[in-house]
């Protein structure tokens, strides 16, 4: 190699370094500082203390996460950890539903013809391009008391007699259905769509019940897409706040509502950043064991994240 | 190519700015407010006497009004209007900032008490707005023969099949669960506290509970039939009563025997307010007499303004805005809680919506 | 047989999920002309509510902030988002691990927690230094901030789609990398950026939790609007606006159906 190769190679690399400096510096700047500041400056306000009137103080402590725990000046009470619970429970039954009904809505897609299909799947999923608000608000009005729907549950005795089906932990839990379920429908498209139609017909000469095709067959071939929906459903709504607050009534009160009470109600700033840093890790566990699984299954490599 | 890197910082760099263009423009007045308690002709009056534009913000709650403070907020605004109970830890945290007296002739039009209120001693800081009463609104029709009582929310022997709602403001909350237990409304003892929360999550846990509300949407609740019974404010009562006779015929407030909550709302001027000169002829404009008057009688609230009384309709003599004189002696101010007693009360409370 | 069972099982579950999803939006649409002020019973149609709204001040301008911020959010977001995509790509063989885990890092984030940490920092640094008050400037730093990562990785999917050997060509074809970004890769990038711009538009009007933190006095968008006067007690104005939102949605759809038949 002469020195001139060696020159240039050297002169090419710092240009390819500048060039990768260029084009990634502005976006990777930006994050940083609107969102990976203000997340540790949120982790740094966890560890002050609660000011007399809700805001953060020196000096360091570990209280507010002893108050997350339930420890507070009274000794301990459970409300946090039933909060915990509750969303851990909603964001189980509302991710359940959703695949449940996701699954025969994606198969059924694939077996449309194929000039139906986008169509079909547009039909699924404009109603999330709406505002969550609006959504919500229409729950809101299909729910409350003295509407067909609360009548009909109230004569087959489901709730009690003048009261709706809002507000209710039944109206969160299917305000979370609603939100989610295009989130569920679509990777699950995808991965029906990829589906070795050859092995399901042998699954199903193979198998005397459907259940068993579908499980052995068609179940394997569609993971990669229901962990990558389990993703897209389940961390969103494990940290949900408008539909709690806005179906819940304030018998459903949520783990994203506990953080942003704190905030919103002007009353506890570093209790709130401890929620947030254990809703963020349990985003992250979550992130984390989606990964495993779907590595150990063989699908690994297709999860979006 | 490094230019090319600088001007592109130099785009993120002025987009940043864009955020910090100051908001004070001249001739704007930024007044945070509760929800239907201004008359628009107020406004208008005073855009036009003084050329400037006012901007509103509303908020429902106490809790709402000093969170939006918290995050931002005194240097977003030139008037706030707080009750009684928050202006002490307002005072003591810095938020709002000495009324300048000298600015605001029209002070002395104010009744003696409110000349020096026990939550502001010498109104220093604040000028009263308007002064009313939380009570109980009922549906006449579902409770005939409703007991004059907080029973109506806690015995579910008096309302077992109803749907009712309980005010979101904790410490309103909470001081009608302590007068339903025959402690005072402004009880602030510890063992006085405990068994108010647990009486309130026993209470929300009932079936026909149906949420917590403020106290103004909670008329709107009321009225179309959503609840049955809720905690509001009288003014308000008669505001909504006024615009819809009709429905508003078979919901009745009371003020409960056991006792109630009394409440000073007042104009104060945030620390940082961009333009406190602005702030200052606001407050000595509202203290005028007879737009003091013209504001009562638009929003059925008392009127705190001495000079203002010759001008009252006839209907604000009356109760509920002007309590009768039992129902008067039964009225307290909710408690200003600070230091250690606010962070035990925040616990119950945070406790009583968790469970 | 039982495979005809099956599809006609299968067609009549479909239809029950479309009314599932239909519902509640067709409930809005219903009311916004109901002539009483009822949440529970039609009396008549009536087009007052919308009457009433386009006299309502604060709502036409939450209208204008709402496009202002979508249009000058997706704006920067496209630029920053479009480097960063393109970067990510051309770079592809490094090991950007960190870069990825950066970009994903908005996307992963719990609304509520990416609202209130810029919250508490806008306060902190607005004490410290007077910039960054609440208002259309922060919410649009915070709107930018979850807008780039899905412009990034749209604009760098394009980039893998293509040929490799395209790259070469227009190296041969325009000696200035100026020319060949206007004459080859943004043309060739179109689509993506399209819809990149189209998805951030969209990610901006649909947020609420996160607009509802940054927000300041006089930049109420839509949403947050409405969450106003929900908390305030059902108005039936919300219903007109609702409904506004959602014709605007339709119309979205249909124009990219009518966009995709085009490209089929």
């Amino acid at each position: 190699m002469t020195d001139t190769a060696v020159l240039g190679r050297s002169q090419g690399m710092v240009r390819e370094a500048r060039h990768l400096l260029f084009t990634v510096t502005p976006g990777a700047a930006w994050i940083i500082v609107f969102l990976v500041l203000p997340s540790a400056y949120l982790m740094g306000v966890a560890f002050m203390t609660n000011g007399p009137y809700g805001l953060p103080q020196m000096p360091l402590s570990l209280d507010s996460f002893k108050q997350l725990a339930g420890f507070g000046f009274l000794g301990w009470s459970p409300g946090n950890l039933y909060t915990l619970l509750r969303s851990l429970w909603q964001t189980l039954v509302a991710t359940g539903l959703v695949v449940i009904v996701a699954y025969p809505i994606a198969y059924y897609i694939t077996t449309c013809r194929a000039k139906w299909r986008p169509i079909m799947l547009l039909l699924v999923v404009v109603p999330s391009w709406t505002n969550q608000v609006i959504r919500t608000f229409g729950w809101m009005n299909l729910l409350a008391p003295g509407t067909p729907l609360s009548s009909v549950a109230e004569s087959l005795g489901l709730i009690a007699p003048n009261m709706g089906l809002y507000p209710s932990n039944f109206a969160v839990t299917l305000g979370l259905v609603y939100n989610f379920l295009p989130f569920m429908v679509l990777p699950l498209y995808a991965a029906f769509e990829k589906l070795d139609t050859a092995q399901v017909e042998a699954a199903q000469d193979l198998y005397a019940t459907p259940v068993k095709a579908f499980w052995h067959a068609v179940f394997p071939q569609t993971l990669p897409g229901l962990l990558a929906g389990i993703v897209l459903v389940a961390i969103p709504a494990f940290g949900m706040y408008v539909i709690p607050e806005l179906l819940g009534g304030g018998k459903a009160l949520m783990l994203g509502n506990l953080v942003a009470n704190q905030f919103s109600g002007g009353s506890n700033w570093p209790l709130g950043a401890a929620g947030a840093i254990l809703m963020l890790l349990a985003t992250f566990a979550g992130l984390y064991a989606m990964r495993r699984i779907g590595k150990r299954l063989g699908g690994g490599e297709e999860v979006v994240i | 190519m490094l230019n090319k890197t600088r001007s592109a910082l130099g785009l993120a760099v002025a987009a940043a700015m864009l955020a910090g263009v100051a908001q004070a423009e001249e001739g704007k007045l930024y007044l945070f407010n509760w929800t239907e308690y201004m008359d628009p002709e107020i406004i208008e009056a005073f855009e036009e006497k003084y050329d400037v534009e006012v901007v509103t913000n509303y908020f429902n709650s106490n809790p709402e009004m000093i969170a939006k403070l918290n995050a931002g907020g005194t240097s977003q605004y030139d008037i706030v209007v707080p009750s009684n109970y928050y202006i002490p830890r307002m005072i003591e945290t810095g938020l709002i900032q000495k009324l300048d007296r000298s600015q605001i002739p029209n002070f002395d039009n104010l009744m003696a008490q409110f000349k020096d209120p026990s939550f502001d001693p010498g109104a220093e800081y604040s000028a009263a707005y308007q002064w009313g009463t939380t009570g109980l609104v009922y549906n006449t029709e579902t409770f005939p023969d409703a007991p004059k009582s907080w029973s109506l929310l806690f015995d579910p022997e008096v309302n077992g099949d109803y749907p009712f709602s309980m005010i979101q403001d904790g410490q309103v909350a909470t001081g009608s669960a302590c007068a339903y237990l025959g402690a005072s409304f402004d009880c602030s003892g510890l063992d006085d506290l405990k068994n108010a929360a647990r009486l309130l999550i026993e209470t929300k846990n009932r079936d026909n509970f149906s949420g917590f509300t403020d106290g103004t949407p909670t008329l709107q609740q009321l009225a179309r039939g959503v609840t049955h019974v809720g905690m509001s404010f009288n003014g308000d009562y008669l505001y909504f009563k006024d615009e819809d006779p009709e429905t508003f015929e078979h919901l009745d407030f009371v003020i409960p025997d056991e006792g109630a909550e009394m409440w000073v709302d007042s104009m104060v001027i945030p620390s940082e307010a961009p333009n406190p000169e602005l702030a200052h002829k606001f407050i000595d404009f509202i203290l005028d007499a007879e737009i003091g008057a013209q504001l009562s009688n638009y929003n059925y609230y008392a009127s705190p303004n001495e000079a203002a009384r010759p001008h009252l309709d006839e209907v604000l003599t009356q109760p509920p805005t002007q309590p009768s004189e039992e129902d008067m002696a039964r009225l307290v101010f909710t408690p200003s809680l600070s230091g250690q007693q606010l962070q035990t009360f925040q616990q119950l409370w945070s406790e009583v919506k968790a469970r | 047989m039982r495979k005809r069972t099956l599809k006609r099982g299968l067609s009549a579950f479909w239809w029950l999920t479309l009314v599932f999803l239909y519902l509640p939006l067709a409930v809005v649409v219903l009311f916004s002309f109901n002539a009483a002020n009822s949440a529970a019973s039609m009396t008549g149609l009536s087009l007052r509510w919308y009457h009433q709204l386009f006299a309502n001040d604060q709502i036409m301008s939450a209208f204008g902030n709402t496009l202002v911020l979508a249009l000058t959010s997706s704006l920067i977001a496209l630029v920053i988002g479009c480097l960063i995509g393109y970067g990510m790509y051309r770079h592809r063989h490094r090991k950007l691990g960190w870069l990825i885990v950066l970009i994903y890092l908005p996307i992963v984030l719990p609304d509520i927690v990416f609202g209130i940490s810029e919250m508490a920092f806008f306060v902190k640094v607005n004490e410290l230094t007077g910039l960054l008050g609440p208002g259309l400037g922060t919410m649009i730093i915070a709107h930018v901030t979850f807008q780039i990562p899905f412009v990034a990785l749209i604009v760098y999917s394009r980039f893998v789609g293509l040929d490799p050997s395209l790259f070469e060509a227009a190296k041969d074809l325009y000696a200035s990398p100026f020319k060949r970004v206007v004459h080859f890769m943004l043309p060739t990038i179109k689509p993506a950026l399209i819809s990149a711009f189209f998805l951030s538009f969209t990610l901006s009007v649909d947020d609420f939790v996160i607009s509802f933190f940054t927000s300041g006095p006089e930049s109420a968008t839509l949403p947050i609007y409405i969450w106003g006067a929900i908390k305030k007690g059902v108005s039936p104005e919300i219903n007109a606006i609702a409904t506004l939102m959602i014709a605007a949605v339709a119309l979205a759809a249909l124009a990219s159906l009518v966009v995709n038949r085009r490209k089929a």
